[in-house]
């Protein structure tokens, strides 16, 4: 334990720095005009850090009660932004796509109410168990959250995967980076619903390593070239020639 | 807890399958001759007179009922075959289009377009298809006839003619079209 009070505050400082460290590298950039709500995003999360981090070492005394509504602010703004993140790559992913653009969107809302609807449900049927009420509907609502966020994700790789759209590697990146932070979310919040807060720390100092990971995947991503698309300079298919061929006949009969 | 049990389960094979997904990427190739190597040849005709609900028809007036299912059974299964091989198609050519909507030459993008387009269309209609086939494979009595396959796949093939002809001998081609 007394490692993981260590490894706990090393960790969530020093995947905030890397993020800040992001956020200049993104505004320098030019990141803005293509992923505006990624942006805000990390600036927000760098914002959360300061605005906690002066709280926690304020001279000034900071009630408990004045500590948890600005972290549940926060922590509001974060998950709201992510949904909005998951948009933003949905239509980066359609925009080269305008015959699926429809198709997309109309599953993509038909998905988000399912999982909305079996977000509702399983909060009715397995309600988080625990100390405090207050901490109780924060445990069931980042769960509901992470079924929704993950359950979105999920759809947009598997829509695209079976379409084979090509993902530009900035966006593939970012919903990468989500979808990593978005499973093991739903995997810790659903755990943590269930267990006493003795066991949290852990829970805790994996989430914070993961969210440190998932800084790491967004900066490798964003940092590195946008991979080329080669023109198919001499590689079309050679064989099937002969269908080609008649293909062709008819095309210049016509 | 069984509730609990499953969101873990879900949660640990999402992030499995998102760290398989990058890894594929990660290894994936944008190789044209590779990716189009890949390809298999669909037989239109063929499928055409497998999904034909004349000859189902002939077929079961013809032959004993017992005969006739295990020959439409057959018939189906081939036409799955046929169906997943163009959906695959779709796919890799869907790739190629992508790469060619990108090229300088506003009629090879222009094609390449065309082409997206077209193995969109081709990937949508398999689904249908292969949920119809499935289902009479499992009810024998249902009619089958999975519309617009074979168009496309053909407008397809169209497609990535015309690409082939832009990209070995773009003028004259153009000129002849």
């Amino acid at each position: 334990m007394l490692l993981l009070d260590y490894l706990r505050p090393s960790l969530w400082i020093a995947s905030h720095l890397l993020q800040a460290t992001l956020l200049v590298l993104l505004v320098r950039r030019g990141f803005f005009r293509q992923f505006p709500i990624f942006v805000i995003y990390t600036a927000s999360e760098v914002l959360q850090f300061v605005v906690i981090f002066i709280m926690l070492h304020s001279p000034v005394p900071v009630s408990d009660a004045q500590y948890f509504y600005t972290y549940a602010f926060f922590s509001a703004a974060s998950a709201s932004l992510r949904f909005g993140i998951i948009y933003e790559v949905f239509t980066h992913l359609f925009r080269d796509y305008p015959a699926l653009s429809r198709l997309g969107r109309t599953l993509f809302r038909a998905t988000a109410i399912l999982l909305l609807v079996l977000a509702v449900f399983l909060a009715r049927l397995a309600p988080a168990q625990g100390v405090g009420r207050l901490m109780v509907m924060v445990d069931v609502l980042n769960r509901s959250v992470s079924i929704l966020q993950c359950g979105l994700l999920a759809f947009l790789f598997l829509f695209s995967g079976y379409f084979a759209l090509s993902w530009r590697s900035y966006t593939f990146g970012i919903a990468l980076g989500l979808g990593v932070y978005a499973s093991l979310e739903l995997t810790t919040s659903a755990i943590r619903s269930q267990i006493e807060p003795v066991g949290r720390n852990l829970l805790d100092g994996i989430m914070m390593a993961t969210y440190l990971g998932c800084v790491l995947i967004w900066m490798s991503y964003l940092l590195a070239p946008e991979r080329e698309t080669q023109s198919p300079s001499k590689g079309l298919p050679t064989h099937d020639l002969e269908t080609w061929n008649q293909e062709l006949q008819r095309l210049l009969q016509k | 807890m069984t509730i609990t049990l499953v969101l873990v389960l879900v949660g640990l094979l999402a992030l499995a399958g998102l760290l398989v997904l990058a890894r594929v990427r990660a290894g994936s190739t944008t190789n044209m001759e590779s990716l189009t190597e890949q390809l298999c040849s669909v037989d239109v005709d063929a499928f055409r007179n497998l999904v034909d609900p004349g000859e189902e028809q002939y077929l079961r007036a013809n032959l004993p009922e017992s005969e006739f299912r295990k020959i439409q059974r057959e018939r189906i299964l081939a036409a799955i075959e046929y169906v997943s091989c163009a959906a695959r198609n779709g796919s890799i050519l869907m790739r190629v289009g992508d790469a060619a909507r990108h090229s300088p030459d506003p009629s090879m993008a222009e094609a390449g377009e065309k082409l997206i387009n077209t193995a969109i269309r081709l990937r949508l209609y398999s689904l249908r298809a292969m949920a119809t086939l499935y289902l009479g494979l499992i009810l024998p009595g249902v009619r089958i006839s999975p519309a617009g396959i074979a168009e496309s796949y053909e407008q397809m093939t169209r497609l990535v003619v015309l690409l082939g002809c832009f990209q070995h001998a773009p003028q004259g081609v153009a000129a002849a079209l």
